[in-house]
């Protein structure tokens, strides 16, 4: 499963999509575009990400930016994995 | 139905309690729910348990904890000493109704809290942790994280950093985040809890995952692991279902409902 793959199926639990993460692709914004997604949903986004990804998000990190698109967020996580 | 009423707490105050009583139990269970929304989002579970047991022989005592639910007082005023204390009021109430044994069911932070009155009282008959946090570390950092989270916006720009959080919290001994206002004894008590390895009586570790086959989290493999001696009767095991302690819409995990009745059973 590619990186993108793995955000989405994450982002698809933790918001409760059932499975509207599958017409989802890069430019799909997140923060702001999708309801569910406060900062309660935020946290657990980052806590399922950290946990199932094994990588460690520093705090500096939690900005707006990283969170804007699939996109940004993939490529954030993938550069976590380096 | 469940009975629904309120224990006079020493301070003066009340705790909102509900008991499914079963005739002639076989068992007592305490349960200790988790922090702050993790305790409204887990409301249905918690009562679809609580109905399970009783229907299978089994007492179930829920009590919300000082400035939680129902219970009196401001969450702001809450410390982890008052919910270790609100838990003595609880055990003492459910020894009046019959000397069956004792078990506790934590949720998540209320895992903590199980583990240390455990270890003070000594003779509970066994404990059952669902999605138990190895240490109150990683809650607090998520808690302090939920403000970052919500000074986020799109187009950036204006964050707020951690250190202007803890620098809050140790200016003003209380912060507010989410709605809900905590002072800082009960985040510094929750970050130095651990999970305590029960010294005697059987313990139940469960984990809701979504992998396939469902997987225990590494960490709570190398807890156990690390524990130095194994506890009498450890069961860990990890069931397919939902993070219902934090989804967004209410959910449930029927499979875990089904493992902790049968759990119990063979404790």
């Amino acid at each position: 499963m590619s990186t993108e793959q793995q955000v989405l199926q994450i982002l698809d639990d933790v918001l409760s999509l059932g499975g509207r993460s599958a017409s989802f692709n890069r430019s799909t914004a997140l923060l702001g575009a999708i309801p569910e997604l406060d900062s309660m949903a935020v946290v657990s986004l980052i806590t399922a990400l950290e946990e199932q990804l094994g990588i460690a998000v520093d705090d500096d990190d939690i900005d707006g930016s990283t969170f804007a698109t699939v996109g940004s967020l993939s490529d954030y996580v993938s550069a976590k994995l380096g | 139905m469940p009975e629904a009423f309120f224990l006079d707490a020493p301070e003066g105050g009340q705790r909102f309690c509900l008991f499914h009583r079963a005739e002639r139990a076989h068992a007592r269970v305490l349960y200790v729910h988790p922090f702050a929304e993790e305790m409204n989002k887990s409301r249905r579970m918690a009562a679809l348990q609580a109905r399970a047991w009783q229907a299978a022989g089994v007492s179930v005592l829920q009590m919300d904890l000082l400035g939680s639910g129902d219970s009196s007082g401001d969450f702001g005023d809450a410390s982890w000493s008052d919910w270790l204390d609100d838990l003595q009021l609880a055990r003492s109430w459910l020894d009046g109704q019959g000397n069956a044994p004792l078990f506790l069911w934590g949720l998540r932070a209320g895992c903590l809290l199980a583990s240390a009155v455990a270890q003070r009282w000594g003779d509970v008959s066994g404990q059952l942790w669902w999605q138990p946090p190895v240490s109150g570390k990683p809650l607090v950092q998520q808690w302090l994280r939920l403000k970052l989270a919500s000074a986020m916006k799109v187009e950036g720009g204006g964050k707020l950093a951690l250190d202007d959080i803890r620098a809050q919290l140790r200016a003003e001994q209380a912060i507010d985040i989410a709605g809900y206002r905590c002072s800082a004894a009960l985040l510094d008590g929750l970050e130095r809890a651990r999970l305590l390895a029960p010294t005697r009586g059987r313990l139940g570790w469960f984990e809701l995952s979504r992998a396939s086959p469902p997987a225990l989290l590494p960490v709570s493999q190398q807890t156990m692991a690390d524990w130095a001696a194994e506890p009498a009767a450890l069961h860990a095991e990890a069931v397919n279902g939902p993070a219902f302690w934090q989804s967004t819409e209410i959910e449930v995990a029927p499979q875990l409902l089904a493992r902790s009745v049968d759990w119990l059973k063979r404790a």
